[in-house]
């Protein structure tokens, strides 16, 4: 019996071809397999116009163009295309050019990015922030600047990759404790009593969209003297009475040490940010690899976040419509009898199972009917709850929820039955 | 080699890959009813457990195929399933 789909890049990882420019034996073979390349067909699929909820894409898999609906995009609050957004932004081309033509620590800072950070961090209720190029690069600069080879670095096992290569970065010893598990984030901080450690969450899984239990892990952490990192990625901007994020939501934002953020979702531009006490911000600069040796934001991407960060946190009005359109998309989708898992956000799985041949053929089929909902498969979630993941916005209206709950309806849920 | 054979030349490879790709584990004290985990194992440690002891066993078990492994055991029970 072939068993070619059963593989996942998770098994093709290790090369021993003695030309390095060369992938392994095994993989070109796997990649050659119809099924196989049918879900490579999903990946860098082109957009050909905005990220918006209405836009349109070329389908790899019969090279159609097709008008969407997209469901997929992070433009949570749909401020990537907003009018004043785009005006500073324009206003900021015309006035500085492309590109910031250097490092933020040497040439590449401009008043737009001292703006923009200290606005963050006045809104994030920190002393400073630092601005990176990429969210990536801001988790990965933000570890490698602040831990040393021997220190542990506990992270929930359902933490961001860019978390992961942060401490693969930083030398330090990375331990994972089940997914919102107390008791076994205590285990090993009790293990690892007086060693300098660290405890990163989440704000919003990115997979299954559920919280963190906040509250609990910053009275652990504070009783075993941790810091903690919170990744707000996927909710700052969004939670909290006045959007300051998942700390706020829980009312223990002034307990966490340091938290990061993304400017590519709801800001809708590019980058990351870091906010902190002044004095970590300052000796963090000094150790971080994406902040001392790559390119600073373009200050025109600055200019369009200030604005969009100033529309979404001039009242509650994109908040209060996100969480409305997530409120009515959830309850149609449980109505169909769909496995949401734990979710509890803007972020929405429908579990589908273990079938990544099913998750294949469904995928294939939701896109040939005009919704662009990525399928996750394995290795990026269990093999036992392969999903599609959706990301519900602002900018929704309740017609476009009711026809992509169509098409949800008749491609998924009916799939699932049969 | 029968079955039983087989299973143990595995455990062999598997604890002499435990013992180098985890701080502090004597080959002598594993006992495979026991997960990785248990023996402070972190998820890249097992993966690397895993990978290196598939490579000099020359088998290749899709990961998606090791979600629901308890123990050392079990991971040595599939892995017979997969002997060429």
């Amino acid at each position: 019996m072939d068993n070619t789909m059963a593989y996942s890049l998770a098994d093709f990882n290790y090369n021993d071809n003695p030309d390095v420019l060369s992938p392994p034996a095994d993989f070109e073979k796997w990649l050659s397999h119809p099924g196989v390349q049918a879900a490579f067909s999903l990946f860098e699929q082109p957009l050909m116009s905005a990220p918006v909820i209405r836009t349109e894409v070329i389908n790899n898999f019969d090279h159609k163009r097709r008008k969407v609906i997209n469901l997929t995009s992070y433009n949570y609050l749909g401020l990537c295309t907003h009018p004043e957004v785009i005006a500073a932004a324009k206003a900021a081309l015309d006035k500085y050019g492309l590109g910031a033509s250097g490092a933020a620590l040497l040439s590449g800072t401009f008043d737009l990015h001292i703006e923009l950070a200290s606005k963050l961090a006045a809104f994030k209720e920190k002393e400073a922030c630092v601005l990176f190029s990429g969210g990536l690069a801001a988790n990965m600069g933000a570890i490698q600047g602040l831990l040393r080879k021997g220190d542990v670095f506990i992270m929930d096992e359902k933490c961001h990759k860019s978390l992961i290569d942060g401490g693969t970065l930083a030398q330090a010893r990375m331990l994972f404790f089940a997914h919102n598990d107390m008791d076994s984030l205590v285990m090993m901080l009790e293990k690892n009593k007086g060693v300098r450690t660290m405890v990163a969450v989440e704000g919003v899984y990115s997979m299954d969209g559920d919280l963190p239990k906040l509250k609990e892990t910053v009275e652990i952490c504070e009783h075993y003297h941790a810091a903690i990192y919170l990744d707000e990625a996927h909710s700052t901007f969004m939670f909290g009475k006045n959007g300051r994020g998942i700390g706020e939501h829980f009312g223990v934002e002034d307990r966490i040490g340091i938290v990061f953020g993304t400017l590519s979702k709801v800001l809708g531009g590019v980058g990351g940010f870091v906010c902190s006490k002044a004095s970590t911000i300052r000796y963090l600069k000094c150790y971080s690899s994406p902040f001392q040796f790559s390119c600073a934001l373009p200050p025109a991407i600055v200019a369009g976040v200030l604005k969009a960060l100033e529309i979404a946190t001039r009242d509650s009005t994109l908040r209060d419509k996100l969480w409305e359109n997530v409120a009515y998309f959830r309850k149609q989708l449980l109505d169909m009898d769909l496995n949401l898992g734990d979710s509890a956000s803007q972020v929405i799985p429908i579990i589908i199972g273990s079938s990544g041949e099913k998750l294949l053929s469904m995928a294939l089929e939701i896109q040939k009917r005009g919704l662009f909902l990525q399928p996750v498969d394995f290795p990026a979630v269990p093999a036992n709850a392969r999903r599609f993941r959706l990301s519900v916005s602002s900018a929704l209206t309740k017609q476009d929820i009711d026809e992509a709950c169509n098409i949800i309806h008749d491609v998924i849920a009916v799939g699932l039955k049969n | 080699m029968d079955i039983a054979q087989n299973k143990a030349r595995i455990v062999e490879v598997i604890k002499e890959n435990i013992v180098k790709n985890i701080d502090g584990v004597n080959k002598a004290d594993i006992d495979i009813e026991k997960s990785m985990k248990d023996y402070g194992a972190n998820s890249l440690d097992i993966i690397e457990v895993v990978s290196c002891s598939m490579r000099e066993l020359n088998l290749k078990v899709p990961r998606s195929e090791l979600t629901d492994i308890k123990n050392i055991a079990e991971l040595a029970d599939k892995f017979v399933q997969y002997l060429n």
